[in-house]
């Protein structure tokens, strides 16, 4: 009671001091077309125990509660100028208060005129559907790709179908009569979301709530949704311990399964600004909350080789929710995108009450997750250079199964030569210490060598030495120290050797 | 025009596909209702020293907590041996073994509660593995043996003679849907019970059992299953005794259900096997004797462990014609959590040992083992007998092999392997055939047995209830189609009843892929019962009224939803006036079928009999790719053939022949169960255990029915699928057994199953050199 009453006197002062900038102690957010106000306890719900016990739309499915399996999926849309963009995420792993201002869409919200769509009607006809228990998350991420087809009218293919469904587990089927309905999906029928919903009245109805920030409280917890990024430091500058949830892929995992319970919470979801991608100078430079599909959008002709990590990285719900900036201060040994920062030499910006700091990325890890940044600092800036034309860059994310799965040992390596002459090379590992590695030895032994297998298989050797690897669930110690060393024979084979072998 | 032998849609498919099909967990909240979940036991091997409830009776919304001193009917039970108990007594013997039962008003009260029940418990050594249950004579019964023939003389006669081991790796079920039960209590302490089970029978025989109740005062029903597997066979059972037990006690609906780490840590799944073998051949690799131990760990309890080892030695010989045979079983008793039916239910475990025997016999004659395999292949007329004494009749195994050989492709592509595997340098390939051959029953005779309910309403739409519970796999589908033709009606004016005790008793779980078989033919059963006396009625009405015709029911047709005299085919009635007609004839319109398998039977004690009415066979060829440096692996492309018979609903057969595949590609290769030193499951949930995603399926993926008009001694000449082509899967791992042998023989005779990438690149690991080497060598 007495943290209760002081909870409310903090939050009383920070309006005060924000100027009494007006603000909401509910979440708004849009259900199939109908506004919800979601206030306390329930603004702190997983979205999917919020629709399934709350809003009592039990369409959407919970099996895993961490973002493996899809069978949540949900359509999330965010205003984007006069247009909402839908994009489908796992609604067990993103919390309510993530979800202030925009229109969700679930199983129930997709039929036309109270009839099947043509996905639907489909996956019917193509037996698509067994137990049924992940049908509605394909169905739902399969809409997702027809609504992109609405216009062209042009039948998906079978790369853009798997795509759609990478992030969606089924056990029964064998995903063969999936992928056919998908392809046998009839496109003239395809109907815009758009349409459905029209966007016009729901922007204006998020309209009226946008000028007000949410600080929502339940209990001992907080949630914060700042629209600036002054706005969101002065936060956590007041708040130490305060946890940004901005795609919430890992936290809320934690949250799910590991009794993690964060008690003042900020998300930067209604900041402007801050989701851009852009090139300048031979830079590319992404936004602290440009999410890993966007990412992946843009890499994918300037730099192909990252573009296929992000493509095996994760399913495209946990892309469209997580960003670069998350899996950079998340700092896990074998976060997917570390090894490509610390070989390219990118830059974070940290953005603190004092201004803008500039960190490079092999110095940002102290340790396992401990990270040179201040409390009050927030990552609003990832700055990589691009690779060069001379230069040779690969990168390798080895796990149990390619697609959605964290990895047992990440590299990437990039090289500069002449002719058969190694000029230099700068090389990371993942997985194999409790931060990501730069291997300065290797590196060393490389410059100046001729680019012959035997040189690879020595400097595999020496790149051995300089890990210490664990066993664990993912792999035993032994199996990664033959990967650490056998990982740069494979590269220069694949310098050598044109084949592509994995084919998408 | 019938609709049997049509792709009609799955009867829940509209309901899928739009999120409103209802499980378990979906339906309403009762008020008053309770939460149940369970303290479960945290170590593998241990004395209860003492129960402490104090703190968790204290937290909020706690309503109750029973231990095993609160049953009042029998704590132990097991649908084979009795040795299972709903709440550990004295000791725990398994991680996840329920002691004590929540009951709270909130989710949120139960966890609180469940961190704070306080068990003191004195932890002893686990055993955990077969090596371990050996040495400790740890075993849940009985060895069981099939015998045939003299093997010492086969070994005699053979040229060649070896002898290894093989393993084979557990599995989990990975049904979407969690384990779940609803209970609602009602007057005279009966109950119904809604539970996600494959065997409401058993789940109804076990609650009164365990509350002291009669059978007939528990009603199970099950309206659907989000997957089972054979997970939901015996296991669902628990969860539901708990919320019984919860709903007994407090005279509260009571809902349990397990979320996905609970139940692939705490609930069994495919049992593991260790194998070793003696197997002697001819110089053309002909067997002539083979001596096999089968091992399996069958954990805490024995389940169904006993009859998955059973279908085990009877799937020994799968596809071959073994003279002189000599095939042991023994199931070990370990500290996991009792593993129990899963999909091929220990023939695949079976299968794949005599797999891997001829690629090892291959590998050591150098020869194909396509032909090594097709000179063992069992014979039409002759060398058709299974070591159990059952004759192959309709053997299409040889004719399954040619064909799968030719629509592949697969002498020339193995060619290119070859090839390739002598050029690249970063990836190797492997291409393989097997078939299968699967024995169709219950080898326990008496569950081959069932029963169902045909209602006929005055409307003339039609409700259907038998045994058979649905989890996606059809079953429903393909008894409307069934109904629908004994009464030439359209299968949408047919209804499937969810399947409940109080419609279909004494019901057998819905496994061993006979579910349409027994419970399809009982439907027909009752339809032609019905159909004859709607006949009767029809040949009186149809003669009246001056027809010029008598009454003669042999006359009568149901076609087109109609129903009309031959003699007179321009009279007509349809299906909803003859119903309405017989009504009002006072004619019976309900009736129970049955159907009782004939003939088969089969003896442990001699290790002979006939336990199957027919075998479902099909063939498969698969191709992989691995990378040499990661031990990464895709399959390229699949070509499978099925003989199912002729197919009730080839889109739904279809789907459970993909569906099985992927399913058995998981099991041998990205799906591991690993655990800690302690027996503690580390891959528990879909980020570290890897179920096939649909990235992994191959881009080439054939499916074929093979024809097969013969199988006259089943339903409308059909044969049972859902399991079966899980073995067809089989293939894919001897291809990364050939792949690895192309750069190391040594290597590939260590490989066990799952083939993991990391299992791959650790057997490469010590032959590295060599297979560098090779490749080096073949390029000069």
């Amino acid at each position: 009671m007495l943290l209760g009453c002081w909870q409310r006197y903090h939050i009383y002062a920070f309006a005060r001091w924000l100027n009494f900038k007006p603000m909401r102690d509910y979440i708004v957010l849009y259900i199939n077309g109908k506004e919800c106000r979601v206030a306390g306890a329930d603004a702190f719900l997983p979205l999917s125990s919020y629709l399934r016990y709350v809003q009592s739309a039990t369409g959407t499915k919970v099996v895993c509660e961490e973002g493996d399996c899809g069978a949540c999926t949900v359509l999330s849309g965010a205003v984007s100028g006069d247009e909402i963009a839908y994009r489908p995420i796992n609604a067990c792993i993103q919390n309510v208060y993530q979800l202030d201002l925009r229109h969700v869409i679930t199983i129930e919200g997709l039929k036309v005129d109270g009839e099947l769509n043509c996905v639907q009607k489909s996956m019917v006809q193509n037996q698509g559907a067994q137990c049924g228990f992940c049908t509605p998350g394909i169905v739902v991420a399969m809409c997702s790709l027809f609504d992109k087809k609405c216009e062209s009218k042009t039948p998906a293919t079978e790369e853009e179908i798997r795509d759609a469904l990478t992030g969606n587990l089924c056990r029964c089927t064998g995903y063969e009569p999936i992928i056919r309905a998908g392809l046998e999906t009839n496109t003239e029928e395809a109907i815009a979301l758009r349409a459905l919903y029209p966007s016009r009245q729901i922007i204006e109805s998020i309209g009226k709530h946008k000028g007000d920030a949410p600080l929502v409280q339940y209990e001992e917890r907080i949630f914060f949704g700042p629209q600036s990024i002054s706005e969101a430091v002065e936060f956590k500058a007041k708040h130490a311990g305060t946890t940004i949830i901005q795609g919430g892929t890992d936290v809320c995992v934690q949250m799910n399964k590991r009794g993690f319970d964060p008690k003042v919470i900020m998300s930067l979801n209604n900041v402007s600004g801050l989701n851009e991608l852009n090139v300048e100078d031979g830079i590319l430079r992404v936004g602290g909350r440009a999410t890993l599909a966007q990412l992946e959008e843009k890499v994918t002709q300037l730099i192909p080789e990252f573009a296929d990590i992000l493509w095996v990285f994760g399913s495209p719900q946990i892309k469209n929710a997580g960003t670069l900036a998350g899996n950079i201060v998340n700092a896990s040994p074998i976060a997917d995108t570390i090894p490509f920062l610390y070989v390219m030499d990118a830059e974070f910006e940290l953005t603190g009450s004092k201004g803008v700091r500039k960190v490079k990325a092999d110095s940002f890890y102290k340790g396992y997750k401990k990270l040179d940044l201040q409390s009050d600092e927030i990552v609003t800036q990832v700055n990589i250079p691009l690779p060069k034309k001379s230069s040779t860059l690969k990168l390798y994310k080895v796990s149990k199964r390619k697609n959605l799965d964290i990895s047992t040992f990440t590299a990437a390596v990039v090289m500069e030569r002449e002719n058969d002459q190694i000029r230099s090379a700068r090389i990371a590992y993942g997985g194999v210490a409790e931060v990501v590695l730069r291997l300065p030895k290797t590196e060393e032994f490389l410059a100046g060598k001729k680019f012959t297998e035997e040189t690879f298989v020595a400097a595999g050797k020496i790149a051995r030495g300089e890990i210490r690897p664990i066993s664990d669930v993912r792999g035993e110690a032994d199996f990664r120290l033959i990967l650490a060393e056998t990982i740069l024979e494979k590269f220069f084979h694949e310098c050598n050797e044109e084949q592509a072998a994995w084919a998408r | 025009m019938g609709s049997v032998g049509k792709d009609i849609a799955h009867d829940s498919a509209v309901g899928h596909v739009s999120g409103e099909s209802i499980y378990i967990d979906d339906m309403a909240f009762a008020k008053n209702e309770l939460i149940v979940d369970f303290y479960a036991s945290p170590v593998a091997n241990g004395k209860i020293v003492s129960i402490d409830l104090t703190r968790a009776s204290n937290v909020p919304g706690i309503v109750g907590l029973y231990t095993h001193k609160d049953i009042e009917g029998h704590n132990k039970f097991g649908p084979i041996i009795a040795d299972e108990y709903l709440l550990a007594e004295e000791k725990v013997e398994f991680i996840g073994q329920p002691i004590v039962v929540i009951a709270g008003e909130t989710r949120k009260a139960v966890l609180a509660a469940r961190k704070v029940i306080d068990v003191k418990i004195d932890v002893l050594e686990p055993t955990l593995t077969i090596d371990q249950s050996i040495a400790r004579k740890q075993y849940l019964a009985e060895p069981r043996f099939i015998k045939r023939g003299d093997v010492d003389a086969g070994f005699a006669e053979a040229d060649h003679i070896l002898e290894g081991r093989f393993i084979s790796g557990g599995q989990d079920h990975f049904y979407l849907e969690g384990q779940a039960a609803i209970v609602y209590p009602g007057e005279y302490d009966n109950l119904v019970v809604h539970s996600s089970t494959q065997h409401p029978s058993e789940v109804q025989e076990v609650i009164a059992h365990v509350l002291g109740l009669q059978q007939n005062q528990v009603v199970c029903i099950t309206k659907r299953m989000g997957g089972g597997f054979g997970g939901k066979e015996c296991q669902a059972t628990h969860p539901a005794c708990m919320a019984s037990l919860v709903a007994h006690k407090t005279k509260r609906p009571a809902r349990i259900v397990y979320n996905k780490d609970d139940d692939m840590s705490f609930t069994g799944g495919r049992h593991p096997f260790q194998n070793d073998y003696k197997v002697g051949f001819t110089k053309d690799g002909v067997i002539t004797a083979l001596k096999t131990d089968l091992y399996t760990n069958g954990g805490a309890a024995n389940d169904l462990s006993t009859a998955v080892l059973g279908r085990a030695m009877t799937h020994a010989d799968n596809a071959y014609f073994i003279a002189n045979a000599h095939i042991n079983g023994y199931a070990c008793k370990t500290n996991l959590p009792p593993n129990t039916a899963f999909r091929g239910f220990g023939g695949p475990q079976g299968v794949v040992n005599i797999e891997n025997i001829m690629e090892e016999i291959a590998l050591f004659l150098g020869k194909d083992p396509f032909d090594v395999r097709s000179a063992n292949c069992y014979g039409i007329e002759e060398r058709n007998t299974t070591p159990y004494g059952q004759i192959v009749y309709n053997n299409l195994l040889p004719a399954l092999l040619k064909k799968v050989a030719e629509t592949s492709d697969y002498k020339n592509r193995l060619e290119a392997v070859k090839k390739f595997n002598q050029t690249s340098k970063t990836h190797l390939k492997g291409i393989s055939i097997t078939p299968v051959k699967f024995g169709i029953s219950f080898t326990t005779k008496f569950l081959n047995q069932a029963n169902a309910m045909v209602l006929i309403y005055k409307d003339g739409t039609v409700l259907v209830s038998t045994g058979a519970t649905e989890m996606g796999q059809g079953a429903n589908t393909k008894i409307r189609q069934l109904v629908a033709d004994e009464f030439a009606i359209d299968p949408n004016m047919v209804i499937m009843a969810p399947t409940a005790t109080d419609k279909n008793n004494n019901t057998s779980a819905t496994a061993a892929s006979a579910a349409t078989d027994l419970n399809g033919s009982a439907a027909v059963d009752a339809c032609v019962k019905i159909r004859q006396r709607l006949a009767e009625c029809a040949a009186n009405y149809l003669s009246s009224d001056g027809a010029g015709i008598s009454p003669s029911p042999s006359h009568i047709v149901f076609a087109d939803g109609n129903v009309f005299d031959k003699r007179r085919p321009d009279k007509k009635l349809t299906f909803a006036e003859i119903v309405s007609a017989a009504y009002h004839e006072r004619i019976n319109l309900g009736e129970r079928g049955f159907y009782a398998t004939p003939g088969i039977d089969f003896n442990w004690k001699t290790g002979v009999g006939q336990p199957f009415l027919y075998y479902t066979q099909g063939a498969a060829c698969s191709e992989v790719l691995i990378d040499r440096f990661t031990g990464e692996l895709k399959v390229v492309r699949a070509d499978l053939w099925m003989d199912i018979g002729k197919s009730i609903n080839p889109g739904i057969d279809r789907g459970q022949i993909t569906g099985a595949y992927i399913q058995g590609m998981g099991w041998v290769t990205t799906e591991e169960l690993r655990r800690s030193e302690d027996g503690v499951l580390l891959s528990h949930s879909p980020t570290t255990y890897k179920i096939p995603n649909v990235q992994d399926m191959p881009r080439v993926f054939n499916v074929d029915l093979f024809d097969n008009d013969k199988n006259d001694v089943n339903i409308k000449g059909s044969k049972a699928v859902g399991e079966p082509p899980f073995l067809l899967a089989i293939s894919v791992w001897t291809a990364v057994k050939q792949a690895i042998a192309s750069v190391s023989k040594e290597a590939a005779q260590k490989l066990k199953l799952p083939a993991t990438n990391e299992e791959i690149i650790m057997c490469m690991a010590t032959s590295k050199k060599s297979a560098l080497a090779s490749a080096k060598q073949t390029k000069a």
